[in-house]
């Protein structure tokens, strides 16, 4: 018997299932980025909405180059649907630590897609990820950096104008 | 063909010569490319059978399943699906295991 799903596929079929969940994953942050804009937007604090928008615009990016991925390797890939986006903060710091906690569960999520694309030697995923892997390091000392400014500078009054603007460097 | 898998109520087949698969529903077979069993695939994972057990959210534990582009369409009681989720879940262990066997002859 011929291996027919070997020269239509080039990936592992259960890492496939898990990379349409990683495009789920990663919409969602798109869109819980987005959230965070608008909050950001509607209480002034111009730097960080700006650092959000574009956040939001990485992360669907990520989705894209997942989705290709699987679609260029003979997969099919699910366009995603997102449900229950946040979009009540109390503070920005809150806002900055929401964003690190949603970047550390991308993180882990990749890693076990990783973990399991070595399991079944599917060398070609594991490749793949291996750029998400250094993404994830410098998205997650991105938001980092913001928080230490809060330990560094505290929340309130003039200290959130101050981090809104350092905001923009990061 | 090469018979893949013979659950209760369907079997499945991979054909060499069409380089395609083929789904016995009992009443048809069904001509499938990859990509479709592929699709097939995600519907049918993707059926939530706890559902079927909950008045409220199936009340009639019936699911209704369009195939290639909708050109065929399958209505399927619990034990059915139960049944598919079983032919599809063995079809794609029996192509790795092909596959397998196949690296290391
Ligand atoms: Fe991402
Ligand atoms: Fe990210």
């Amino acid at each position: 018997m011929k291996d027919l799903v070997r020269q239509k596929i080039s990936i592992n079929v259960d890492i496939m299932d898990l990379l349409n969940q990683q495009i789920k994953k990663e919409a969602h942050s798109s869109s819980a980025y987005l959230a965070m804009a608008s909050w950001c937007d509607q209480n002034g604090l111009n730097y960080s909405a700006e650092f959000f928008y574009k956040q939001s615009e990485e992360e669907r990016e990520h989705m894209l180059k997942i989705f290709k991925f699987i679609n260029d390797n003979g997969g099919t890939a699910y366009s995603p649907e997102v449900k229950s986006v946040m979009h009540e903060f109390n503070s920005l710091q809150e806002i900055f630590e929401a964003a690190l906690d949603q970047e550390i569960e991308i993180t882990k999520s990749i890693h076990s897609i990783v973990f399991k694309a070595r399991k079944v030697q599917d060398l070609s995923s594991e490749y793949f990820l291996q750029w998400f892997i250094n993404e994830q390091m410098e998205e997650e000392q991105k938001m980092r950096r913001v928080l230490e400014l809060f330990d560094l500078m505290g929340t309130d009054g003039i200290a959130l104008k101050l981090i809104d603007e350092r905001v923009k460097d990061i | 063909m090469n018979l893949l898998y013979k659950s209760y109520y369907y079997s499945s087949y991979q054909c060499d010569n069409k380089r395609c698969f083929f789904v016995d529903f009992g009443d048809k077979p069904v001509k499938l490319s990859f990509c479709q069993l592929l699709a097939l695939r995600q519907k049918v994972n993707s059926i939530d059978l706890n559902a079927h057990f909950d008045s409220n959210s199936n009340s009639h534990g019936i699911e209704i399943l369009t195939l290639c582009n909708r050109e065929h369409i399958l209505i399927l009681d619990t034990l059915q699906v139960i049944d598919l989720k079983q032919l599809i879940k063995s079809t794609f262990g029996m192509l790795e295991l092909h596959a397998l066997v196949a690296q290391t002859i």
